[in-house]
C-alpha cells in the first residue's frame, strides 16, 4: 500500500522589538536571569497590557509577505491554563481574529515549486523560560512577554523535504523583514509539526502525531522522514497510530514518545477585556508594508538583473546581512559579478573560519568596492589584490593607501614594460611565429612571461596592448 | 466638629488661610482611624502619612492638597502591603502605585489607611474579607451590614475619618454601600479613570469609584482622577473637564426616567414614599420625570448575567495567584500540587466557588450556553438602557430596596425584590455609564440612597442633577459624628 504524509506546521517567531508585547520591559538577550523584567511580565496584580505597535507592524509585514488577508481590527483573547512557565495564568493571544489569515507560500523543492496554504498568523506573548533539574525548576522571566508571531500552515505539506523548505522560506522572510533573528538553534524560531499518514487517494486524515521543538532545518526533515516511516510500519503491520506528542532525539536520529495525548486541553478562550479592539487604518497598514524591507525573492530577481547567475544570486540571499552588504557595494557602483565573487568565495571563507557575521567583518563595503575597481581597471592584478585584501583585514586603511604603502602598485611605465617585453620576445622566437600564424594563445603565453619576469608587477592590460604592437612591428 | 468634617472646598480654604495644617488634619484623621470599632482597616499608615504631611511645605491651590484620604486595599500602593483582603496576598508589597494613588499623591493628598473589602472585591456584604466582618457605623450594636465590596472605605468615611475614600465598583460595590451609610458614591464612565494598579476582579465591569460626603467633593475628585493613562489602554482620551462648573448648572429641562418595574419590586414603603417625594420635588424644579418599563425578564436576567460574566473574568484574572509568584508557598512534587495547595489555602470557600462558576461558564461545552449567552444578554440590556437614555438624560431609582440589611438576615434570592431592585445598579457596569448614589432619606436611623445614572461620559450632567437632588433633600456632609443633629 502506498501512503502519503499530511503535515502541518506551527512556527513561533520571536520578534526583535525593543520592548515586550504588552509591557515596556526590554527585549534583550544574554542578560542575567530575571533582570529584564517589569511588573507586568511577572503578572503583578493591577498591571495592564499595552499593545506593542512595532510588533503589530511586524505582524502586518509578515502577513503581507505570506500573501495573507490582513484584519482591519486587532482583537486579543485570553488563553487560560495553569502552568509554571505562565506568569498570568493565561496567555494573551489572538484566537478568534488573527491579524492575518488565508495566505500561501511558494516553496522550491527538488521536485519543483509547490504552493503551501497558510491558515493564519497571530500575535501573542512568550512564556518564561524553565530550567528543569532533578527536584526543582528555575524560572527566568526575561523571556516572559517577548512578542511572538505564530504562523500556522494548512496541512498541505507532503514530505520532510517540503517541510524543511517551508521553514527555510519562512525563516528567510522573517529575517529579511528584520522581524526576527530566525535562529532555530537559539529558539528565536521554533517549530512544532503535526504529521499523519493516509493511503494515497484517501480523503480521510489519519491519526496525527505532534513533534515538538525541532531546533534545526535538518532536524525538521530528519524527524519527519523518520516519523513517516514509523507510522507506515505501524499501519503495514496492522497496528494503529496513537495520538501522541513526540520529540526528536538528535543522537539516535529518531522521534521519541513524550506523552500520549488525551482530550485536547480546553483553553477557555475569551476576549481580553483590557485591550479594546484597535482599528487598523488603511494608511497604517500601507505604511507598514511600504516601509518594510525587501524580501529575498525580490532581491533574487534584482540580482539576476545585474547579470549574476542563479547560483551566485542564491548564495547572496542565503543571509540577509550578506545580501545587505552586497547591496551596499552595488550602491557604490561596483561590478556585480566581481563583487559577488569576492563575497561568496573570499569573504564567506573568512566569516566561516572566524565564525562572525558580515556585520562584524573588518572590510567595509566602500573599501572593498575601491579594491575591486582597481582590479577592474587593471591598476592591480588579481594576485596583488589578494595581498591588499589580506592587509585590509587588519587595517582600517583604504585599498589605495595600502597599495601605496606596500609599494606593490603595478608598473605601467611604458619604457620599463617595453624592456621586459623585448627581453621576453628575444627569448621566445617560436611564440612570435605562432602568433603570426594566427595562434592567439601565443599572446597569452607572452603576457604571462612578462608578468613572470616583472614578478607580477607589470600592468597586464597595458602589457597585452604593447606586446601586440611590438609583434605587429616584427 | 473640626475642619476634617467640612466639605473639601472649605477644608482647602482653611488650609490656604493657614487656619489648619495638613499635619493637624492627618493627626485628627489618624486618631479617628485608630478609634475604629467597625473593622475598617487593613493597614493604618501613621508614619508615612505624618511624614507626607510634614513634607508638604507651603499650601498649594489645589483642592486635594493636604487632604487625608483612604484607599480600598485593592489599589496597588508602592512599599505598602496590599492584600485585597485575601490571605493569598498576605505579605505582598507592590513595587508600584496605582495611577489614582499616584495622582492623589502628586496633588498632595495624604493616604492615611488601606481599608478592608470583601475578599478580592468579590461580594456585596462587607463580611468576607480575611479580617472578618466590617460593620455599619450607624449601628453601634453591629447588627447591620455596611455592604460591599468597598466596606472599609464606606464605613470609615461615614465615621468621619476622612472626607474622601477610594473604592472600586464592579456591580455596585461603591454605590450600594454608599446607600447603606449615607454617603455619595460615584462611579464615572468606564474608561474615565485609569484602572492601572486596581486589582482586577472583572475588567469589563470594573471601575475606579469613590465615596465623598457631598456632590461637590465628588466633582472635585473626578477632575483630579480622570484622564487617559498610558498604562491603561481602556482609559479614554476624552478631554477632562472642570466638573465643578456643572454644579451651578440649572437642571431645568432635564428629562428623568424612572423604571417602573424596579420601583414596583420594592416593598419598603418608607423608601418608596421618600423616593416619589423627591421625584415630585425634581418636577417642581422644572425637571421632566416619566415612568418607563423594561421587560421584566430582562431585569431578572441582570443578576445571573452579572454572575456569569464577572466570575468568568475573575477566574482568569486571579490565575496569577498560584503560589509560585504570589501567595503562600507550599511544597509539592509537581507544579499542579504546589498551585492546588496555595489556591486551596489562600482563597476562602466563597471565592473558590466563584472561580468554579466562572471556569464552568467558560468551558468549551458550556461557553455558548453560559458565557457567550451572558454576553449577549448584557448587550441586549445595554441596548435597552441606551435606548431609554436617547430619550431621557438620566435614569433615577432607589439605590437599594432597603436600608442596610441585617447581618444575620436573609433574602429570597429568587424574589423580584432581590433579582431586580437589589441588583439593578449593575446596569451601569454593563454599559459603563456614570452612576451616582446619594442619600435621600432615613428609616429607623439608617440612611438610604437614590441613584442617578446618565449617558456615557456625561459625568457633568449627572453631577448637575445630583447636586439638584442634594439641594432638595438637604442631606449632605453626613457622618455618624453629626447623626444626633438630625
Amino acid at each position: 500500500m502506498n501512503f502519503e504524509a499530511v503535515i502541518g506546521l506551527e512556527i513561533h517567531v520571536q520578534m526583535k522589538t525593543k520592548s515586550k508585547m504588552f509591557s515596556n520591559g526590554p527585549v534583550t538577550y544574554g542578560n542575567y536571569p530575571n533582570y529584564e523584567v517589569v511588573p507586568l511580565d511577572m503578572a503583578f496584580p493591577g498591571t495592564m497590557p499595552i499593545v506593542n505597535k512595532q510588533a503589530v507592524i511586524n505582524g502586518i509585514r509578515v502577513a503581507h509577505a505570506l500573501n495573507m488577508t490582513i484584519d482591519r481590527e486587532l482583537w486579543f483573547d485570553r488563553k487560560n491554563y495553569f502552568y509554571s512557565d505562565l506568569p498570568k495564568g493565561f496567555q494573551i493571544t489572538q484566537n478568534a481574529r488573527p491579524i492575518g489569515h488565508d495566505g500561501y507560500l511558494i516553496i522550491k523543492t527538488s521536485k519543483g515549486e509547490r504552493k503551501i496554504g497558510i491558515e493564519r498568523i497571530h500575535l501573542e506573548e512568550d512564556t518564561c523560560k524553565q530550567l528543569h533539574f532533578n527536584d526543582y525548576t528555575l524560572l527566568d522571566y526575561n523571556r516572559a512577554g517577548i512578542p511572538l508571531a505564530e504562523i500556522v500552515s494548512r496541512p498541505e505539506i507532503r514530505s520532510g523535504e517540503e517541510a524543511m523548505k517551508y521553514v527555510e522560506t519562512i525563516r528567510s522572510i522573517v529575517s529579511f523583514l528584520d522581524v526576527s533573528d530566525g535562529k532555530m538553534e537559539e529558539g528565536s524560531l521554533r517549530c512544532d509539526v503535526n504529521v499523519s499518514i493516509r493511503p494515497v487517494g484517501s480523503e480521510k486524515f489519519g491519526t496525527k502525531v505532534e513533534i515538538k521543538n525541532l531546533n534545526s532545518l535538518q532536524n525538521v526533515k530528519l524527524a519527519l522522514d523518520y516519523e513517516i516511516k514509523r507510522q507506515e510500519q505501524i499501519l503495514l503491520s496492522g497496528g494503529e497510530v496513537r495520538q501522541e506528542t513526540r520529540r526528536f532525539d538528535e543522537a539516535k536520529k529518531e522521534t521519541v514518545l513524550m506523552r500520549v495525548k488525551t482530550d485536547a486541553v480546553d483553553y477557555k478562550y475569551f476576549t481580553e477585556p483590557n485591550i479594546p479592539p484597535i482599528k487598523l487604518s488603511e494608511e497604517f497598514i500601507e505604511e507598514a508594508i511600504r516601509t518594510s524591507n525587501e524580501l529575498a525573492s525580490s532581491k533574487m530577481e534584482r540580482y539576476l538583473g545585474f547579470g549574476l547567475n542563479e547560483y551566485d544570486a542564491n548564495q547572496l540571499i542565503q543571509n540577509r546581512d550578506i545580501s545587505n552588504y552586497f547591496d551596499e557595494c552595488m550602491k557604490l557602483g561596483a561590478n556585480a559579478k566581481l563583487i559577488a565573487n569576492w563575497i561568496i568565495v573570499d569573504i564567506q571563507a573568512i566569516l566561516n573560519k572566524e565564525e562572525i557575521s558580515i556585520n562584524d567583518f573588518a572590510i567595509k563595503p566602500s573599501h572593498l568596492v575601491e579594491l575591486i575597481s582597481l582590479i577592474d581597471d587593471k591598476t592591480i592584478s588579481n594576485k596583488q589584490a589578494r595581498d591588499v585584501f589580506n592587509e585590509m583585514l587588519t587595517s582600517e586603511a583604504s585599498a589605495k593607501d595600502i597599495i601605496k604603502k606596500m609599494g606593490s602598485s603595478q608598473v605601467s611605465d611604458q619604457s620599463q614594460l617595453l624592456n621586459w617585453i623585448n627581453e621576453v620576445l628575444e627569448a621566445n622566437p617560436q611564440s612570435i611565429i605562432d602568433y603570426k600564424n594566427g595562434k592567439d594563445r601565443a599572446l597569452g603565453f607572452l603576457v604571462g612571461q612578462v608578468m613572470k619576469l616583472s614578478k607580477g608587477q607589470a600592468n597586464p592590460g597595458l602589457s597585452n596592448k604593447l606586446i601586440k604592437e611590438e609583434l605587429d612591428k616584427r | 466638629m473640626t475642619y476634617l468634617d467640612l466639605p473639601i472646598s472649605e477644608i482647602h480654604a482653611a488650609l490656604m488661610a493657614k487656619k489648619v495644617t495638613p499635619l493637624e488634619l492627618v493627626k485628627e484623621a489618624l486618631a479617628r482611624a485608630k478609634a475604629d470599632k467597625d473593622n475598617c482597616f487593613e493597614l493604618i499608615l501613621e508614619e508615612s502619612a505624618i511624614a507626607k504631611a510634614e513634607s508638604l511645605g507651603e499650601p498649594q491651590d489645589n483642592p486635594f492638597w493636604g487632604i487625608p484620604y483612604i484607599a480600598k486595599d485593592n489599589f496597588s500602593t508602592k512599599d505598602f502591603e496590599t492584600t485585597g483582603s485575601s490571605n493569598i496576598l498576605n505579605g505582598y508589597v507592590p513595587l508600584f502605585n496605582a495611577t489614582v494613588i499616584e495622582k492623589l499623591d502628586n496633588a498632595g493628598a495624604i493616604l492615611i489607611a488601606k481599608s478592608t473589602l470583601d475578599e478580592l472585591a468579590m461580594g456585596g456584604t462587607g463580611t468576607t474579607g480575611h479580617k472578618g466582618i466590617t460593620y455599619n457605623p450607624y449601628d453601634k450594636e453591629h447588627n447591620h451590614l455596611v455592604g460591599g465590596s468597598s466596606c472599609g472605605s464606606a464605613s470609615a468615611t461615614a465615621s468621619g475619618v476622612v472626607p474622601f475614600s477610594l473604592g472600586s465598583d464592579t456591580g455596585d460595590s461603591v454605590r450600594k454601600p454608599a446607600s447603606n451609610v449615607g454617603l455619595v458614591g460615584f462611579k464615572p464612565s468606564w474608561g474615565r479613570i485609569s484602572r492601572y494598579g486596581l486589582f482586577p476582579f472583572a475588567p469589563s465591569l470594573d471601575h475606579v469609584a469613590y465615596f465623598t460626603r457631598n456632590v461637590e467633593d465628588a466633582a472635585l475628585a473626578l477632575t483630579l482622577l480622570s484622564g487617559h493613562d498610558d498604562n491603561d489602554m481602556t482609559s479614554s482620551y476624552k478631554e477632562v473637564e472642570d466638573y465643578s462648573k456643572y454644579l451651578s448648572k440649572d437642571a431645568k429641562g432635564f428629562k428623568v426616567a424612572i423604571i417602573k418595574n424596579v420601583l414596583d419590586s420594592i416593598s419598603d414603603k418608607t423608601i418608596k414614599e421618600k423616593f416619589l417625594e423627591t421625584c415630585n420635588s425634581l418636577k417642581e424644579r422644572g425637571i421632566c420625570v416619566d415612568f418607563v418599563e423594561i421587560d421584566e425578564d430582562l431585569l431578572k436576567a441582570i443578576y445571573p448575567t452579572y454572575i456569569v460574566i464577572s466570575c468568568a473574568e475573575a477566574t482568569s484574572n486571579n490565575a496569577n495567584l498560584d503560589g509560585i509568584k504570589f501567595g503562600p508557598r507550599y511544597e509539592g512534587d509537581t507544579y499542579q500540587e504546589v498551585m492546588k495547595k496555595a489556591r486551596t489555602n489562600g482563597f476562602s470557600e466563597l471565592i473558590r466557588r466563584r472561580f468554579v462558576i466562572g471556569s464552568y461558564a467558560l468551558m468549551r461545552e458550556n461557553q455558548e450556553e453560559l458565557f457567550l449567552r451572558a454576553q449577549k444578554v448584557r448587550r441586549v440590556i445595554v441596548n435597552k438602557v441606551n435606548d431609554i437614555l436617547k430619550e431621557y438624560d438620566f435614569i433615577y431609582l432607589p439605590a437599594s430596596p432597603t436600608p442596610a440589611p441585617l447581618i444575620k438576615g436573609s433574602s429570597d434570592k429568587l424574589s423580584n425584590e432581590y433579582l431586580i431592585a437589589d441588583n439593578h445598579l449593575a446596569i451601569a457596569n454593563f454599559a459603563g455609564l456614570p452612576s451616582i448614589t446619594l442619600p435621600i432619606g432615613f428609616e429607623n436611623g439608617l440612611p438610604f440612597g437614590g441613584n442617578i445614572t446618565g449617558r456615557a461620559f456625561e459625568e457633568g450632567n449627572v453631577l448637575a442633577v445630583a447636586k439638584t437632588l442634594e439641594d432638595i433633600t438637604g442631606l449632605k456632609g453626613l457622618s455618624v459624628l453629626n447623626k444626633e443633629d438630625r
